[in-house]
């Protein structure tokens, strides 16, 4: 691993361990009270999962254009954690929805356009683990339209009938708000990329595995 | 059609018995809507086991997470290493 990793990932477990004490001091929201809490959380896992689709999209069309299987392995690493971060959010935001506005879940566009890019995220790796040879690129096919739905999803609640909160939320967020949530959002990212580089580091070793197995067939 | 009115007036009869038994089981009748300002406590949905709730699972995904990759990373790396050194043995012999 580079030798940024170790500090990195010190710095991240330390930054996370503070998280609930930064959040424990954010004023409480006037109409919600306690359980708006749960947005440190559930926003910086949405953008995580929107900018691992974004990140997936992109690395899908370079391997599409290049054929290198580098942008491959990183693609497949942003898939995952397009599937991990969105499952948090699919989950938080129902948590948060059952106290504030009364249901588990509404299926209005932001939500429902959500729900698809998780599907999307999903299908592409049940694709690569059961496509059999040359499903990299049907995935990186799929994985296009996965980044084409994040636009989508981000300007929904602007433009489609929602109770969701609208974008101008965050800009708008007092310092008391808008620091934990920077906070939550640095520790994410974060976290997004040692992930993203581990996974990347066992698409590689197993990549390796493979070619070693090979050369012994080969050999035999 | 004498048949039917004695049946319908069995039904009747019988119907107008079961009402009041099935009413002895009912709470007591109201006789007026008192207003409160706030729920009663056994009704208000609490916020905090739902935030707990929240990020209890976010943690306990992001750790899990780690932890799968790590030793997945762990276990291809000693098998690449271990076949590295079988390589080697076999060339040198």
């Amino acid at each position: 691993m580079p030798k940024w990793f170790q500090p990195a990932t010190l710095v991240c477990g330390a930054m996370f361990a503070i998280s609930p004490w930064v959040i424990a001091n954010a004023p409480y929201e006037s109409t919600m009270g306690l359980v708006q809490k749960v947005f440190y959380y559930h926003m910086p896992s949405a953008w995580m999962f929107l900018t691992a689709s974004v990140v997936c999209g992109i690395a899908s069309a370079r391997f599409l254009a290049t054929g290198h299987p580098r942008h491959d392995r990183t693609a497949l690493a942003a898939a995952e954690m397009a599937v991990l971060f969105g499952l948090l959010t699919l989950v938080t935001g129902p948590l948060w929805a059952r106290k504030a506005w009364g249901t588990w879940w509404v299926w209005d566009a932001r939500i429902t356009s959500s729900l698809v890019g998780w599907m999307i995220a999903w299908a592409y790796l049940i694709l690569r683990q059961y496509g059999g040879p040359g499903s990299e690129k049907l995935a990186a096919g799929l994985a296009l339209f996965g980044m084409a739905n994040v636009p989508f999803i981000y300007v929904s609640v602007n433009y489609w009938r929602t109770i969701h909160p609208a974008t101008t939320v965050v800009p708008k967020l007092p310092f008391s708000m808008g620091f934990p949530l920077l906070f939550c959002l640095s520790a994410f990212l974060l976290l997004m990329v040692l992930l993203m580089k581990l996974r990347v580091r066992v698409a590689e070793e197993q990549a390796r595995l493979d070619s070693i197995y090979l050369s012994l067939d080969e050999q035999a | 059609m004498m048949t039917l009115l004695r049946v319908i007036a069995v039904v009747f009869v019988l119907v107008i018995q079961a009402v009041p038994l099935s009413a002895q089981g009912q709470p007591k009748q109201q006789e007026v809507f008192t207003p409160i300002d706030q729920l009663p406590p056994q009704d208000q949905l609490p916020a905090a086991p739902l935030l707990v709730g929240a990020y209890t699972f976010v943690l306990l995904m992001l750790f899990g997470y780690l932890f799968v990759v790590s030793r997945r990373l762990t276990a291809i790396q000693t098998e690449v290493d271990r076949l590295d050194t079988d390589m080697k043995r076999t060339s040198r012999n």
